[in-house]
């Protein structure tokens, strides 16, 4: 009955077939990009997985009495802290000031900032390594205002910086960048000074990528291993640090893992990973919460 | 009250020159300025802001030359557009900012005050992304006069509205110059809201003034083709185009009518009896109906022409290829060029 009723019909019988072909790609090309995100997800579970179930649970927060294990994540925490402060400091004013003020060299300053990013880290810390060879002006100042490089808690903050830090400018140029300057011309209008206009308008607009940058330069500097290898591989007791003889927790694991510790490794890298994530899930949590900022008013900077 | 007078004031933007503009803004008077693209509104409106500085000439504010100050310092309400709401802040939070940064002790009663006159006070707590267009345009008034302004600059402020929207905004400006007396200018791209609530017109082209004149003037006179065509005259026709073309009685009649610039004249009545003047043929195109009338457009020596039945609309409506007899009054009829000195003729 339904055939004789679409012979009938001319224009349901003379349906053009590409419109039913089209009809079917939808779901083909939602399939498609499902498996595509699936596999590249997988690719990130899976080692993840992978280094979880290798050791068993009690070595993970086993690995929390070792004082060893315990000396190198305070060494990374406090050193990546430092880091991601330098980034406060001195990242997010150059963020901004390649965002909104135009000078002469300005694209150059642009790609200079991004050089960190590119440059292999072994390389990083070769070039660190030079730059404070003894001898050097920058050895003798270094040492005479306390901050010694080599093998110190400072080596390892000098180098976090030099990798991190460029997250962090980045991120902030591209925020400050997106901030609708008709809002910061109506606030101008209101009553409110330029500082004023920065700190109740484009500051909170911007806040999201900027944090965002902050979250990639801690990232980036606690994973950082190739750099520190030259400069500060074994860190000595100097300056905020007067724990054992220590390195980062990068270092460590390679060394567990180069001594055949292949269990130890697992343990130390897990316990590092569930504090990782617990500060991605604070984050996570504090924008869901609305307790950050930027969710207000639904704002995607 | 404040009075705010415009001297001659000239902006350069990169190669865009904007200027000599002169403008007089007395308590509750309203200046549209009108021009297409890139014509020089929105660099007019931030040079008055303060986001420009002028080259030449001088912005007084009751006599005193603002020219120099900084936007926070001249007391003046500019809404860009798009408006620039705060997207991170509440309405309430919105409204209550300028008061808020000056430090107010009453902000609170104040922000009520503006909350429940702009019919606000529902809104109070969603963010601009959660608001229509008029009540995010009803936003941006409240808080541009929680600033106390003086003077109150809009750039398009109709843009984006639904014809509700559209219209109850006109009576929110109708409202700021009949009850505040604040003096107004506004940008749009559409004539007939300007006619709705400015007094006076700034017509800008390439940065220049092409016309500043009230309502009547600019509707009876038009400088040229394009103030006419803005205004909302169908049928224009600038020198160039009467010239060569099919030869034919109509493009001849409309030569030797034409001013220096064209001529422009509103759409005849092809239902009217012949006017003193004489007839002539259009070859229908289309025609479509609409609250004043049917509009029908078709060609006749091959220019474009424009022809309106009135109401009531009645079918049938003329089928393509018809020919309707038209006349056109010798009143309607515009010749267009420079505009005569006042007092010189109608």
């Amino acid at each position: 009955m339904g055939e004789s009723v679409l012979e009938l019909n001319p224009a349901t019988a003379s349906a053009p077939p590409v419109a039913r072909r089209r009809w079917r790609a939808g779901p083909l090309w939602t399939a498609l990009q499902v498996v595509l995100s699936a596999s590249l997800l997988l690719l990130f579970l899976l080692p993840i997985v992978a280094l979880f179930t290798y050791a068993p649970v009690s070595h993970i927060f086993g690995a929390w009495s070792n004082v060893q294990v315990r000396a190198a994540l305070w060494l990374t925490f406090f050193a990546s802290g430092i880091a991601v402060l330098a980034a406060v400091v001195f990242g997010i004013p150059l963020g901004y000031l390649l965002a909104r003020r135009a000078f002469p060299g300005r694209g150059v300053v642009e790609a200079f900032v991004a050089l960190p990013v590119v440059i292999p880290h072994l390389l990083v810390g070769l070039g660190l390594f030079l730059l404070f060879i003894p001898g050097t002006p920058i050895y003798r100042f270094s040492q005479s205002i306390g901050f010694p490089v080599y093998d110190t808690i400072w080596g390892v903050v000098l180098v976090m910086v030099f990798v991190s830090t460029p997250y962090t400018v980045l991120a902030s140029m591209l925020s400050f960048r997106a901030v609708d300057g008709r809002v910061l011309e109506a606030a101008r209008s209101l009553g409110a000074g330029s500082a004023v206009a920065f700190l109740t308008v484009t500051f909170p607009l911007a806040l999201r990528g900027i944090v965002a940058g902050l979250l990639l330069s801690w990232a980036r500097a606690v994973s950082e291993i190739g750099g520190l290898l030259v400069l500060a591989y074994a860190v000595y007791p100097a300056g905020p640090y007067t724990g054992p003889v220590t390195s980062t927790i990068s270092i460590y694991i390679y060394d567990e893992f180069q001594g055949g510790n292949l269990a130890g490794a697992a343990a130390v890298s897990s316990l590092f990973l569930l504090m990782a994530f617990a500060l991605f899930l604070l984050v996570r949590v504090g924008e869901r919460s609305g307790w950050l900022p930027w969710r207000r008013g639904e704002l995607a900077p | 009250m404040t009075r705010w007078v415009v001297e001659r004031v000239e902006t350069a933007l990169d190669r865009f020159q904007l200027g000599p503009v002169s403008l007089d803004l007395s308590p509750g008077s309203a200046v549209a300025v009108l021009g297409t693209s890139g014509a020089g509104k929105t660099t007019l409106l931030r040079t008055l802001a303060g986001f420009l500085r002028p080259r030449q000439g001088r912005i007084l504010r009751d006599g005193v030359d603002i020219s120099q100050w900084l936007p926070e310092e001249r007391g003046l309400g500019y809404v860009p557009q798009g408006l620039g709401l705060f997207p991170q802040r509440t309405v309430v939070r919105n409204i209550r900012y300028p008061m808020e940064i000056r430090g107010l002790s009453d902000a609170g009663r104040r922000t009520a005050e503006l909350m429940e006159r702009f019919h606000l006070t529902g809104l109070a707590d969603r963010y601009p992304s959660r608001l229509s267009g008029g009540e995010q345009q009803r936003v941006a008034i409240a808080r541009a006069l929680a600033a106390e302004p003086t003077l109150i600059v809009w750039d398009e402020p109709w843009q984006g509205l639904d014809v509700v929207a559209r219209y109850e905004l006109g009576q929110v400006l109708h409202e700021l110059r009949e009850t505040d007396r604040i003096p107004m200018v506004v940008v749009t791209h559409d004539p007939s809201l300007a006619f709705s609530v400015a007094d006076t017109f700034l017509l800008l082209r390439n940065g220049q003034v092409q016309d500043q004149c009230d309502a009547t003037s600019l509707l009876r006179a038009p400088s040229d083709a394009f103030a006419a065509r803005f205004v909302g005259y169908e049928n224009v026709f600038e020198s160039d185009d009467l010239r060569g073309g099919a030869p034919g009685a109509f493009r001849a009649w409309l030569r030797q009518q034409a001013g220096p610039d064209g001529i422009a004249f509103p759409s005849p009545d092809p239902s009217r009896p012949p006017s003193n003047g004489p007839l002539f043929e259009l070859i229908v195109r289309s025609a479509r109906p609409g609250p004043t009338g049917v509009t029908i457009d078709g060609h006749c020596d091959e220019l474009p022409v424009s022809l309106r039945r009135p109401p009531p609309v009645a079918p049938p409506l003329p089928a393509p290829g018809t020919r309707l007899r038209f006349s056109i009054p010798s009143e309607t009829l515009l010749p267009l060029g420079p505009r005569r000195p006042p007092g010189v003729g109608t």
